[in-house]
């Protein structure tokens, strides 16, 4: 039934030329990613086709696209490595030389409710483009567009972008401009190009450690082979909850540690639900595995909403709890995020500008953890393109995946309340079977968008 | 110090001289003329009125006489301005604009012919240094289907831009003629390179309903200067037909013509080549005089098609591949400067003031009577034209032009910022270096202006027109959001 046909492959530039010699250089926070990861997001809109004729609403979006691409040259760059330091090769930096931004146009059978009945990560891969980086990167797109018309009604954007350039709010943030563009014709939060804010430079405290269990989201070589052999063979499954606003709020109930103390957050407590749950899955009767948090900082750095670049710190945590509940895993990570303060967090981002050339102190991003991150910053009314017209559905994903799994806690399109959640998990595939099926979850009675 | 003071004095002895001379021999019958008017003056009042009287009844006219010497003058005088050809007045154009969607930075370009070419690294080279040195700028547009990755030049396609360029440009010139589409009286549309059956010119009857006893021209296969081409023939027709007028649609379809091969000769086109479109109206109607830009003057054709060297020059032919593609030789520039002395030959007699044809007279003679090295004496043809538009075919192009006309850089402003910004547009370039020169604010009443253009086949065409009024800035036409950024300094070798 869903079918789609790729109708062309274009490049999109910005309306106005790049002044040239422009340069755009990656800060200590994006080199720390590893090049082939990659962001993808999946945007669902419904329409109704007796208004707009097919072919229509792509040609719309594609001039705001043109429009917009003018106040972000470095989307429209593309990577060339700068002279190296210390030994090995250099790094990364974006030369804003007005290339452009790869654009798919395809079409599918039926309309987009239909599609959104029965969709799995199978499926809403061909709703994204993405291409690995070429041998020559001065000739590979870092930012991918599909727009895929639903000939009973509807579309989906689907946008994907290399994890060096922005992370997933980033990427949220070039969606938001592209929206104001299409939609008003100007932007409310104009992008900024700058470097991350560091200590004025008297106060510099040289050498201090990092605060944290800091991880790269490098594998090491030995994991590395592991990580990429697992997402080829589709062993995981992608499930996605949407917890609604009074759910959510019970769920945090539960997570409080005892009746006038403090309360967590929702994204402590549902991360703590989601960490708990799947230790268990895994096999640990006692105890919780280990998990990587990522965490936003932009509003902890006092950045303007349109900083782009990545700007989400990863760390590792240990728990040494020995129970397996909610109530101790939404502890753990409210401790961890307690440390997150702006100076601590300035002092880390000096650490990793002089310990740029070596890092042998980093920790990589093993495949024994899993991956969290709290992706509520993004503010699903950001992505409207036309009148009234706010997305259905949308989906996330940060590949290559992990072998362990990974989740996401993003905030609900629906006009639920603002507490409400949607969980993007993905875990190998029995484990995901598994977790539906798990009472703990079943006790906050989720929708299940995807994954049945 | 002494030696510095001598020479500059004697440089601006010169150019009294020269001027003094050039004065001289431009009026001369003015000059002469004066000097017998006044003693003429002079012996009239020293007479008298009454011996006028006396002087005129001596010469015995008769009534018969008088009749008949006036029926004479009247008679002369009406054959000599029915015989006269009508004059041709330009009353406005229009040039097309491409959407700001459609443009291709160079490093698309490069990204794109890298990803289409992935096997053959040195045509892609090739392409990267005829880009560099071509003198185009970051804005010129190419149509929809060139964007794809592949490209897709499909008839479809090619319709489509056709439709797009032709449409946008006519619409612009109703707009800013008021003329409606039922008065056309001629239509002849030039497109050399896509020529589907019905015709261009169908087309644009069939969109805008025009009369059924219209007549309408195609030219197809013509080349560059086929823009000319078709306003000679819309002067041509427009002295056999009265009060009437005509509108000539000059432009190029890219998209059946893209390149897809890697022979080198013919992926030149392809660097240069891009979308464009002009829409002109012409008329005979007496009634137009007041609100005509310009007037037509001279119209000078030459063809060098006779000689095989230049009909090969610019061949369209299959490459070993079985590709099409339009190659052009390495004398090109060689058999351009020929045509453009065989065109300048003709043309120098009919617009060059007495001053320089006297001169080149002079060393004709001299060359041809005392001694064959002397230097043959090129005309100044600044002395005869306020503005040069040159079809903007190419850098090279342009650079040997301002070489051998002796040009300045102002000169040849239009012709390089029109290449800049839009391209080579083939027939229309010389419609949009006009608009240039309007929208700079420097087209006043009076000035000449001289369009040159080449084509295959090999031709050289000229047209020299007269501004009929003034035209004042801002006006509305393709320079309309940018004529402020220029004139811009275009380098070399622009660094990719």
């Amino acid at each position: 039934m869903a079918e789609v046909n790729y109708i062309c492959k274009r490049t999109v530039v910005s309306t106005k030329p790049v002044q040239p010699g422009k340069s755009h250089p990656l800060s200590v926070l994006d080199r720390l990613v590893e090049p082939s990861r990659h962001v993808m997001v999946v945007y669902y809109y419904r329409t109704d086709r007796s208004r707009e004729r097919l072919g229509e609403v792509t040609q719309k979006l594609r001039e705001g696209l043109a429009e917009v691409l003018t106040y972000f040259p470095p989307v429209t760059g593309r990577l060339v490595r700068t002279e190296s330091r210390g030994s090995g090769e250099g790094g990364w930096s974006v030369k804003c030389n007005d290339a452009g931004v790869r654009m798919v146009e395809a079409r599918a059978k039926g309309s987009v409710e239909d599609w959104l009945r029965n969709v799995d990560w199978e499926k809403e891969k061909r709703l994204i483009h993405w291409e690995e980086m070429y041998h020559k990167p001065y000739f590979w797109s870092t930012f991918y567009v599909q727009l895929t018309e639903f000939e009973g009604g509807g579309y989906a954007i689907g946008l994907s972008c290399s994890h060096l350039l922005s992370d997933p709010i980033c990427a949220t943030v070039l969606i938001k401009a592209w929206a104001d563009v299409t939609l008003r014709g100007k932007m409310t939060s104009p992008p900024l190009f700058h470097q991350l804010p560091a200590h004025r430079p008297g106060s510099r405290t040289p050498n201090k450690d990092p605060f944290i269990n800091l991880c790269s989201q490098r594998p090491t070589s030995t994991n590395q082979s592991a990580t990429s052999s697992a997402s080829v063979h589709g062993k995981h499954k992608t499930i996605s909850l949407s917890f609604s606003d009074q759910m959510v709020r019970s769920c945090v109930a539960s997570a409080q540690a005892h009746a006038g103390g403090p309360s967590p957050s929702p994204f402590e407590a549902l991360a703590g639900l989601i960490w708990a749950v799947v230790s268990k899955i895994k096999g640990r009767r006692d105890g919780l595995v280990g998990l990587t948090m990522g965490l936003d900082i932009r509003k902890l750095l006092g950045l303007d909403d349109g900083f782009f670049g990545n700007c989400m710190v990863y760390s590792q945590i240990q728990p040494n709890s020995e129970e397996n509940c909610l109530l101790a895993a939404a502890m753990a990570i409210r401790e961890e995020k307690a440390k997150f303060e702006k100076e601590k967090v300035m002092d880390l981002i000096e650490w990793l500008e002089d310990n740029d050339g070596s890092k042998p102190t980093q920790q990589t991003l093993a495949c024994s953890d899993l991956l969290c991150l709290n992706l509520e910053s993004i503010d699903p009314r950001w992505a409207i393109f036309e009148d009234g017209s706010s997305p259905i559905q949308t989906s996330l994903y940060i590949e290559p995946t992990c072998d362990r799994g990974q989740f996401l806690v993003l905030p609900s399109p629906s006009e639920d309340g603002p507490l409400s959640r949607t969980v993007m998990i993905k875990l190998p595939r029995d484990e995901a079977d598994k977790l539906l099926e798990d009472d703990l979850i079943l006790q906050f009675a989720p929708t299940v968008l995807m994954g049945v | 110090m002494p030696p510095m003071l001598p020479d500059f004095s004697n440089s601006v002895k010169l150019k009294y001289v020269k001027l003094g001379y050039q004065y001289l021999v431009n009026h001369i019958i003015t000059l002469t003329l004066i000097p017998i008017m006044v003693g003429i003056l002079i012996e009239v009042l020293r007479l008298g009125p009454d011996e006028l009287l006396g002087l005129w009844r001596s010469l015995h006219f008769d009534a018969v006489q008088i009749l008949c010497s006036s029926f004479l003058v009247i008679f002369i005088a009406t054959v000599y301005f029915m015989s006269k050809p009508r004059t041709i007045f330009l009353v406005d154009y229009a040039c097309y604009k491409p959407p700001v969607t459609c443009r291709v930075p160079f490093s698309t370009f490069m990204e794109h012919s890298r990803l289409i070419l992935k096997d053959k690294p040195k045509s892609v080279e090739f392409q990267m240094r005829i880009l560099e040195r071509s003198g185009l700028g970051e804005e010129t547009c190419l149509p929809p289907a060139i964007h794809y990755i592949p490209p897709r030049p499909n008839m479809e396609a090619a319709r489509g831009e056709a439709e797009l360029v032709i449409f946008s440009a006519m619409d612009s010139l109703f707009q800013k003629t008021g003329l409606k589409p039922k008065d056309i009286d001629i239509l002849i549309v030039n497109c050399s390179l896509f020529s589907p059956t019905p015709s261009l010119s169908a087309m644009v009857i069939n969109k805008y309903k025009l009369r059924s006893n219209i007549k309408s021209f195609n030219l197809s296969g013509m080349g560059c200067s086929a823009g000319l081409i078709s306003i000679d023939l819309a002067r041509d027709l427009l002295q056999v037909h009265p009060n009437s007028n005509a509108v000539v649609v000059s432009t190029e379809i890219i998209t059946p013509n893209y390149y897809q091969g890697n022979e080198r000769a013919m992926l030149l086109p392809n660097c240069l080549f891009r979308m464009g479109g002009a829409a002109i109206l012409l008329s005979n109607r007496q009634s137009d005089r007041r609100r005509a830009k310009y007037r037509l003057v001279h119209m000078v054709r030459t063809h060098k098609g006779a000689d095989d060297k230049a009909y090969r020059c610019v061949f369209e032919e299959e490459d070993k591949e079985g590709k099409v593609g339009i190659n052009l030789s390495k004398d090109l520039m060689a058999i351009a400067g020929e045509a453009l002395k065989s065109n300048i030959t003709t043309i120098g007699p009919l617009v060059l003031p007495a001053s320089e044809q006297l001169l080149f007279l002079l060393t004709l003679i001299g060359r041809k009577i005392f001694n064959p090295k002397w230097k043959p004496y090129i005309p100044d043809f600044k002395q005869a034209f306020e503005h040069f538009c040159i079809h903007a075919g190419g850098r090279a192009v342009i650079d040997e032009l301002q070489k051998n006309l002796q040009l300045s850089a102002e000169h040849v402003e239009a012709s390089r910022m029109t290449l800049h910004r839009f391209g080579n547009t083939s027939s229309s370039s010389l419609w949009y270096e006009m608009s240039y020169i309007e929208s700079k604010g420097r087209m006043k009443k009076g000035d000449r202006v001289w369009q040159i253009a080449f084509g295959s086949g090999f031709k050289c065409n000229s047209a020299v027109w007269k501004c009929n009024r003034s035209i004042k800035t801002p006006i509305d036409g393709p320079w309309a959001d940018c004529i402020d950024r220029y004139p811009v300094h275009i380098p070399e070798v622009v660094k990719l």
